[in-house]
């Protein structure tokens, strides 16, 4: 099967799995407890309040008819209005979606820098200091829990330096007209330049503590995968044959130890965009992860359900492109 | 070159301090759902919209005494069915137009032909609201209702500029919409921040400070970090007890303490076993230990509380009883339990929607109900809306409970839960002809001693009955940075941007 071959069978079989996923969480949504108007009102209102909001939502039909209604309304790229807001689902999403892109590229920067690196470094000169040094950092910052590590963080750099703003995305007193909604990127259009130093400022804290924490899984990986590869003969030829070491690590040892790395990579970044849940909330960053717990909390069937769709559709694209760029970097992937 | 980067961080240090000293950041962990007066009835967007409109009648600073705000006065010719407001001539919303009775009585009919969460305020007593002519405004009310005025008191009475609301559905678009009150909406950034500003056309004394960003963070510590770290001037809702007493140790910030008309309870449904014998309700009345709580989960932020309408408010009296755990083991004996067949009940509570102390008071209360030793405790959870449905379907029998008031008066602490409909609603499901007669009375009288004799007795049956039982009285806490001045807890929980300072 050629390359485009397989992204195109790959493309007509996501159908389907959205279609498993979207049924599997409407279904678990209104067979667990809880009501999403009850849930609104606060236990406050009187029933027949609670019964003509039930009506308008729709909550009254037959479980299929709702099912049914919720199909045909997707088929037009209706996700449903918020029982909440009442606002469209999407434009909800859309609304927090770029804070957790900006926040899962600065911290996956963060974390493909020291974990490829050092792992590169530390499976060159293995059991030396270097390595276990780098084993000692990944499995310490693998243990600790993503919200200690943030809260640790805002202590020292916030609190007691007074470097680092603690929460947010931007300061309260600085003016950002949101475009692209990636604050970073709106501060350079706009060329806001306080605006853009701010919004750095904030994104450092979050963004390092998220980073450090994958650095440590992708540091394990190279360095494992790497060492394994610097045991192989054709890394031995290639010393032999006296190519530069710097060479030897990155275009031999590296290079061949990156599908399963790029893999992990892709399905760790997909993950982030769902919302890194404990950073978000630590740092009380606007994004998916928040947004998705608060939603949860107050049984927003028609946001849950967006948000889960949502997630679905981006695995699916990201696991795609990683396959791609496997086929590209070892061209003995065939599928 | 390095004597002129001092001049240039000199100046923009002094145009920085120039430019915030009238920008007022306030923190809060709180969320605003809309901000449509018909359909908000949460605590935040209340708060928001008590900033930005205002009603005919407004509370007096400080107290929780009512005061005419866009009606300068009112009148009921034929003894409480018929009200009429006279309305102010110069009251405007912030584009200019003008506010009348013909645009409060559109918006009073219209929070009452859209029912939203809140609307029963309304609908429970109005019949309808009609312009007499421009300042002139009538209300028809169903029967004579002394709760009323309270009941305007509350934002889904505020009028709404009939221009940009849709009559049919509801608006939460701001900053499209016109405010009338002190402050408008410049910005709304959901879940981030909203930015006021002062309103052109508002007729009363214009704000101490201009403009007004409201910050929202998601967890009490980071609030209090970024108040320490100078991010915010101003943290209201919900600091954690700990971190605020650690804060009020330390004494780098102002922390202030001030009533809530907030009141926590036990729920006991009188339909399920055991809870339907009133000797096991009364049992657990004197076997509750109010002091420990406070003490304990709450470091002293809160005050116990002995009746369900709160302290400082009228006809408020302490009568449910004081821990006695002889009596509790004497009302036990004589429903049929011992030491070898104790009462075996479930605790419920529920982890979130109340902060995150509320499995230490189920924990106290638990030792405290144990130490009789004739009741064991199991300690069962669920979460909020989970919680929810299951208090209105009758599944818990025993359970922890909270009560924001909607307007204040001893009415909004009785009716809404020992009257019949509210004994459905609040899963109690306690219904007695006599209560709902006393309810009705207490409502119908317009004097004030008149009111308190019913609402004694009415208390005095509901600690005979004990559907409910009231625990503690919550304490509302703000902290701010020292140069901040003018900041109020009020007893009617309304936090006003607009008189403070800095």
């Amino acid at each position: 099967m050629s390359l485009k071959q397989y992204i195109i069978t790959r493309i007509i079989l996501a159908i389907p799995m959205l279609f498993v996923i979207l049924t599997i969480i409407f279904f678990i949504l209104r067979i667990m407890p809880g009501d999403p108007v009850a849930a609104i009102l606060g236990g406050k209102a009187s029933i027949e309040v609670i019964n003509q909001l039930r009506h308008e939502l729709g909550l009254d039909k037959p479980l299929w008819l709702q099912y049914l209604d919720y199909l045909k309304n997707l088929l037009k790229g209706d996700f449903g209005k918020s029982t909440l807001t009442g606002r469209p689902v999407l434009s909800e999403i859309m609304d927090k979606f770029p804070a957790t892109l900006e926040l899962t590229l600065f911290a996956f920067m963060v974390a493909v820098t020291i974990g490829v690196f050092w792992g590169a470094e530390a499976a060159r000169k293995k059991d030396k200091a270097i390595d276990v040094s780098a084993r000692i950092f990944a499995i310490l910052l693998y243990a600790i829990p993503v919200f200690w590590l943030g809260l640790m963080m805002q202590l020292i750099f916030g609190a007691y330096l007074r470097w680092l703003p603690v929460g947010g995305r931007i300061s309260a007193f600085v003016d950002l007209k949101p475009m692209t909604g990636l604050y970073l990127i709106d501060s350079l259009i706009q060329g806001n330049w306080e605006a853009f130093v701010d919004v750095l400022k904030h994104l450092i804290l979050p963004g390092v503590t998220l980073g450090l924490v994958i650095s440590s899984i992708f540091l394990r990986m190279v360095r494992n995968n790497a060492v394994l590869m610097y045991g192989q003969d054709f890394v031995k030829a290639a010393r032999a044959r006296g190519i530069r070491e710097k060479d030897i690590k990155y275009k031999h040892a590296l290079k061949n130890a990156l599908v399963p790395i790029m893999t992990m990579m892709g399905l760790q970044f997909a993950l982030l965009l769902g919302g890194a849940v404990l950073t978000e909330t630590t740092f009380s960053w606007p994004g998916m992860g928040s947004f998705l717990v608060l939603r949860i909390r107050y049984r927003d069937f028609p946001a849950i359900q967006g948000t889960v769709v949502f997630f679905a559709f981006i695995i699916i694209v990201v696991s795609i492109i990683v396959d791609i760029i496997n086929a590209l970097i070892d061209p003995r992937i065939r599928y | 070159m390095r004597k002129w980067l001092l001049v240039f961080f000199t100046v923009l240090v002094i145009f920085t301090a120039f430019a915030t000293s009238n920008v007022l950041v306030v923190g809060t962990t709180d969320k605003i759902k809309i901000l449509d007066p018909a359909k908000c009835y949460d605590y935040f967007s209340s708060n928001v919209l008590q900033n930005i409109m205002v009603g005919l009648v407004n509370y007096k600073i400080g107290t929780a005494e009512i005061v005419p705000e866009l009606a300068t006065k009112w009148e009921t010719p034929d003894g409480g069915k018929t009200y009429y407001f006279y309305i102010r001539k110069d009251a405007k919303f912030s584009n200019g137009d003008p506010i009348t009775a013909k645009e409060i009585a559109w918006s009073i009919n219209r929070a009452m032909k859209l029912n939203g969460d809140p609307a029963f305020l309304l609908t429970q007593v109005i019949e309808k609201a009609e312009a007499v002519d421009t300042y002139k405004l009538k209300i028809v009310l169903k029967q004579p209702d002394v709760t009323f005025i309270s009941r305007l008191g509350y934002t889904v009475g505020y009028p709404v500029n009939p221009k940009e609301y849709p009559e049919d559905k509801f608006f939460n678009e701001a900053p499209k919409m016109s405010a009338s009150g002190p402050y408008m909406i410049k910005e709304w950034i959901r879940d981030q921040k909203v930015v006021l500003v002062e309103n052109p056309y508002w007729y009363g004394p214009k704000p101490k400070i201009k403009k007004v960003v409201i910050m929202f963070y998601e967890d009490p510590a980071t609030l209090r970090l970024a108040l320490e770290n100078g991010e915010i001037d101003v943290a209201y809702r919900h600091l954690d007890p700990r971190d605020f007493l650690d804060m009020k140790k330390q004494g780098l910030v102002k922390t202030y303490e001030g009533d809530s008309p907030q009141i926590r309870y036990i729920v006991f449904n009188v339909t399920k076993k055991p809870f339907d014998n009133v000797l096991v309700r009364r049992a657990i009345a004197y076997a509750v230990d109010r002091q420990k709580i406070v003490n304990r989960v709450f470091v002293g932020l809160a005050r116990p509380l002995y009746s369900m309408i709160p302290m400082g408010m009228w006809s408020h009296e302490d009568i449910y009883p004081k821990r006695d755990l002889e009596k509790a083991r004497k009302l036990l004996e004589e429903a049929g339990y011992s030491e070898s067949n104790p009462l075996k009940i479930d605790l419920w509570y529920t982890p979130t929607h109340y902060g995150g102390t509320e499995s230490d008071v189920a924990q106290v209360l638990k030792e405290a109900l144990e130490e009789t030793g004739m009741i064991k405790v199991t300690i069962k959870y669920a979460e909020w809306s989970t919680y929810i449905d299951y208090f209105l379907n009758g599944t818990m029998g025993m359970f922890l409970l909270g009560w924001y008031p909607d307007y204040i008066d001893p009415d909004d602490y009785t009716a809404p839960f020992v009257s019949t409909e509210g004994g459905k609603s609040l899963g109690s499901f306690y219904s007695d002809p006599v209560m709902d007669k006393l309810l009705e009375y207490a409502r119908r009288f317009g004097d004030i001693s008149v009111r308190t004799a019913f609402y004694d007795v009415i208390q005095e049956k509901m600690a005979k009955d004990v559907p409910f039982l009231p625990l503690w009285q919550g304490v509302a806490t703000a902290a701010a940075q020292p140069n901040v001045k003018g900041i109020l807890l009020e007893p009617t929980q309304i936090f006003r941007y607009y008189i403070i300072e800095k």
